[in-house]
């Protein structure tokens, strides 16, 4: 046959086998020569044999179901030859007899071809090594043993030869049964079994081969070779079983050891999507204890819930947690139990006959977290394996629970430090980076941010050439949503100082929108001052800030005007109670803004630096330079609280007036000084 | 940070709400839980002791802001008592005192529940 053919696609094989089926009936119809009857045959065993190898090139091979399929198959083959010892009668001519005869010998060739593929599949199973010439040299010795049948009688020997070459090619083929060592102990006890059958099968099947040597000498050789081959094959699989069985357990455990080491790899990859690992590890969990049904009880701050349930719905599952939890107290052992469900009392509300439940724990750091849970239902049960299989499964699941956490965790930082530095980044666009430079007003403005964002906002809006206004705000809250609402105010105030020129107005106007835009729980605490740069008045509001602080001389004063914090109450009631003051500023006066992270700074003992020490070290250096003054002031903060770290954002903003000496300043400087008086008094 | 506690205790109508150690970010949720319990089970008389809380945040803060509009729509009130100096002058700071009724002692909190009760 060439080789075009061998390649050619299964249909054309099938009618190849068809058409040659069909060659063979008219042979027999017609009662043609010997020879021309042996070639049909042949014909049809060869195009069997290529249709059938293409028709189970797909399957999944256990060599144990093999050794099966040829036990039944043989088993059929005997039947077939021993009832039909009295139905056929192959020299007649009858045409019934000539249809009974054909598909006896289909039925005998199908056989044997099938045969054959399946010993072929056996012999190259777990082969390390390309063994195709070995067995391609047996099927030659097999086909030239049969084909010297049609020789003439004088040419015996022949055929006797290359049947005993057949015959020691064989032998030497059988002693290469790799694939023994792979199954397990109970399927090299029924290997057993099955090879004494198939060996007394097919010794019967030889002995019986008259009928077929009568139609077709060719035919009977074949069956006869096979039956050998088969024979030998058995008797060598029978004993290399036997020999394998005292180490099989042994290797059982190593066998179960390497697939549980799969099983674990495929749960360690698997650690990005939590639901995804407790899926594969109920499904493996199936398999690894032949359970009907598996889920994971996951302990929670209250109680516990299950998850990935497989084979097993909600109501069973719950019934079933709530059984091992009250009544085995399952909580509280550290190793696997298996307990039966026969004096469990709601057996009759679950959907399924469950007879026996396991419960393995999922331990983290010796504390369980879960329990992987398997059932089984009747006349099931866990013996010694599954249990320990579903335990060291438990073990691997387990880890892999923890990796998945460890991992979800440094996202979860990643993500946050990300947050973080976001938060930085707007904060550090958002307050000001060049203070504006006036003759008369040295002004100085530090911060220094928390790790945590803090929500602290400074800024300066030059409103015309006299004016200028300058806010310091605190936003409640951290992180990137402080940073946002920062934004927010920004935006706020720039606007509203270009359009609104009382501090107080601008502050009401903030409140309303802040009130209906920042959630319950958020608020602001702002003040707001505007300085007439010309006169030295100085207006101011507060809306929850801390006071402003004005030093004159060698003394401090609080500003604490009355103010609620911004987006705390709705309008009238805000801007009620919202009072602004007016200060006129002295030679020399300085006005000191500031977030509580001064005053609230801790040291190791979780004590405030405190508003006293913060007005100290503002006294003490009150002559020098503004710069100076907030440099000792952020000296003596960090001193005090060098233990501890910083909770939150610092800010701090001095403005020291610098009374313009002309004479027309001086006379407008005199009469607010007047009032000034007047207002205190 | 330093440990915080809520603990609730039940005198007739009023529920007293005891607050211990620190309260801010990290710790709000705890207060902002007795909270959401007292409305699930409409307890909307509430007084809340500060006589042992050290220390409160803005984030501390932020929880009475989250509860008193749920709770002033069912005629109840959040009333404040028992603030050592510090405390008090946090919540003055950002006009706290206009928003809230604030009571040196429990018992005056209590009282004015009872007097209002009657009232109605």
């Amino acid at each position: 046959m060439d080789l075009l053919f061998l390649k050619s696609t299964k249909t054309i094989k099938f009618q190849a086998f068809i058409i040659s089926a069909a060659l063979l009936f008219i042979v027999n119809l017609f009662f043609m020569e010997d020879v021309i009857k042996e070639i049909a045959v042949f014909l049809v065993i060869g195009t069997l044999i290529l249709y059938l190898m293409d028709l189970m090139k797909f399957k999944q091979i256990n060599p144990v179901s093999m050794v099966m399929n040829v036990a039944i198959l043989n088993a059929i083959v005997l039947l077939i030859i021993l009832v039909s010892q009295h139905l056929v009668q192959f020299r007649s001519s009858n045409f019934f007899n000539v249809i009974v005869n054909f598909l006896y010998v289909l039925i005998v060739a199908g056989s044997m071809s099938y045969l054959y593929i399946i010993f072929k599949e056996l012999y190259f199973l777990r082969q390390k090594k390309d063994m195709s010439t070995y067995f391609n040299t047996m099927v030659i010795f097999f086909l030239l043993t049969a084909l010297s049948t049609l020789l003439p009688k004088s040419l015996d020997f022949i055929e006797q030869t290359f049947f005993i070459v057949s015959i020691i090619i064989m032998i030497f083929n059988s002693v290469k049964i790799s694939w023994i060592a792979f199954v397990v102990k109970k399927e090299k006890i029924y290997l057993l079994i099955l090879s004494i059958i198939i060996i007394v099968l097919m010794i019967s099947i030889a002995n019986s081969l008259k009928e077929i040597e009568g139609y077709s000498e060719a035919l009977s050789k074949f069956v006869l070779l096979l039956m050998i081959y088969g024979g030998i094959y058995n008797s060598i699989l029978f004993f290399t079983a036997l020999f394998h069985l005292p180490t099989a357990d042994a290797f059982d455990r190593k066998n179960q050891e390497i697939s549980s080491l799969q099983y674990f790899s495929t749960l360690i990859t698997q650690v990005l999507d939590f639901s995804d690992l407790t899926d594969s590890v109920t499904d493996i969990a199936l398999k690894i204890c032949d359970a009907n049904a598996a889920w994971i009880i996951l302990r929670e701050e209250e109680g516990y819930k299950s998850i990935a349930l497989k084979n097993i719905g909600y109501f069973d599952s719950n019934l079933l947690n709530h059984y091992l939890v009250t009544e085995k107290n399952i909580f509280d052992v550290n190793s696997i139990k298996v307990f039966t469900l026969e004096k469990f009392q709601d057996k009759g509300q679950l959907s399924e006959k469950y007879h026996t439940i396991a419960a393995a724990p999922l331990k983290v750091y010796n504390e369980s977290k879960g329990f992987l849970i398997a059932v089984k239902k009747e006349n099931m049960l866990f013996d010694e394996e599954d249990r320990n299989a579903l335990n060291t499964f438990s073990d691997y699941a387990s880890v892999a629970f923890d990796n998945s956490r460890l991992v979800k965790e440094s996202i979860e930082k990643e993500r946050m430090e990300k947050e973080l530095d976001l938060a930085r980044d707007i904060q550090m666009r958002i307050i000001p980076t060049k203070l504006p430079e006036f003759r008369n007003l040295e002004i100085s403005s530090l911060f220094i941010p928390a790790f945590e964002v803090g929500g602290d906002y400074y800024d300066f809006f030059e409103i015309d050439e006299n004016k200028l206004g300058f806010v310091i705000a605190d936003v409640s809250g951290k992180g990137i949503s402080a940073a946002f609402i920062m934004a927010e105010l920004k935006g706020i105030f720039e606007s509203l100082s270009k359009t609104i020129s009382t501090p107080k107005d601008i502050l009401i106007t903030a409140n309303s929108i802040l009130k209906r835009t920042l959630n319950r729980n958020t608020f602001v605490s702002a003040a707001f001052g505007v300085l007439e740069l010309k006169t030295g008045k100085l207006n101011i509001v507060r809306a929850g800030h801390c006071p402003i602080l004005l030093i004159r001389d060698d003394k401090i004063k609080n500003i604490k005007p009355t103010g609620i914090g911004l987006g705390l109450t709705f309008e009238g009631n805000f801007s009620d109670n919202l009072e602004e003051k007016v200060i006129f500023l002295q030679q020399n006066d300085m006005i000191v803004l500031y977030t509580d992270g001064i005053t609230e700074a801790k040291n190791k003992e979780l004590e405030d630096f405190g508003q006293e020490s913060f007005e100290a070290v503002l006294l003490n250096h009150r002559e020098k330079e503004v710069d100076e003054i907030s440099k000792n002031v952020i000296h003596e903060v960090t001193m005090f609280s060098q233990h501890n770290l910083q909770h939150d954002d610092i800010t701090l903003v001095i403005l020291k007036w610098k009374q313009k000496l002309n004479i027309d300043g001086d006379r407008e400087w005199q009469s607010l000084v007047q009032q000034l008086n007047n207002q205190t008094k | 940070m330093a440990e915080f506690s809520a603990a609730t205790k039940q005198s007739d109508e009023v529920s007293i709400i005891y607050l211990k150690g620190f309260l801010d970010a990290h710790t709000a949720p705890q207060l902002e839980a007795e909270f959401t319990n007292l409305i699930e089970k409409n307890k909307y008389y509430i007084v809340v002791n500060f006589k042992d809380l050290i220390y409160i945040s803005s984030a501390g803060l932020g929880v009475f802001m989250a509860y008193i509009e749920k709770v002033r729509e069912n005629n109840g009130d959040i009333k404040l008592v028992e603030m050592s100096e510090k405390v008090f002058n946090i919540f003055d700071l950002l006009g706290f005192p206009l928003l809230y009724e604030i009571y040196k002692s429990q018992d005056e909190a209590i009282n004015k529940y009872n007097e209002t009760k009657k009232i109605n």
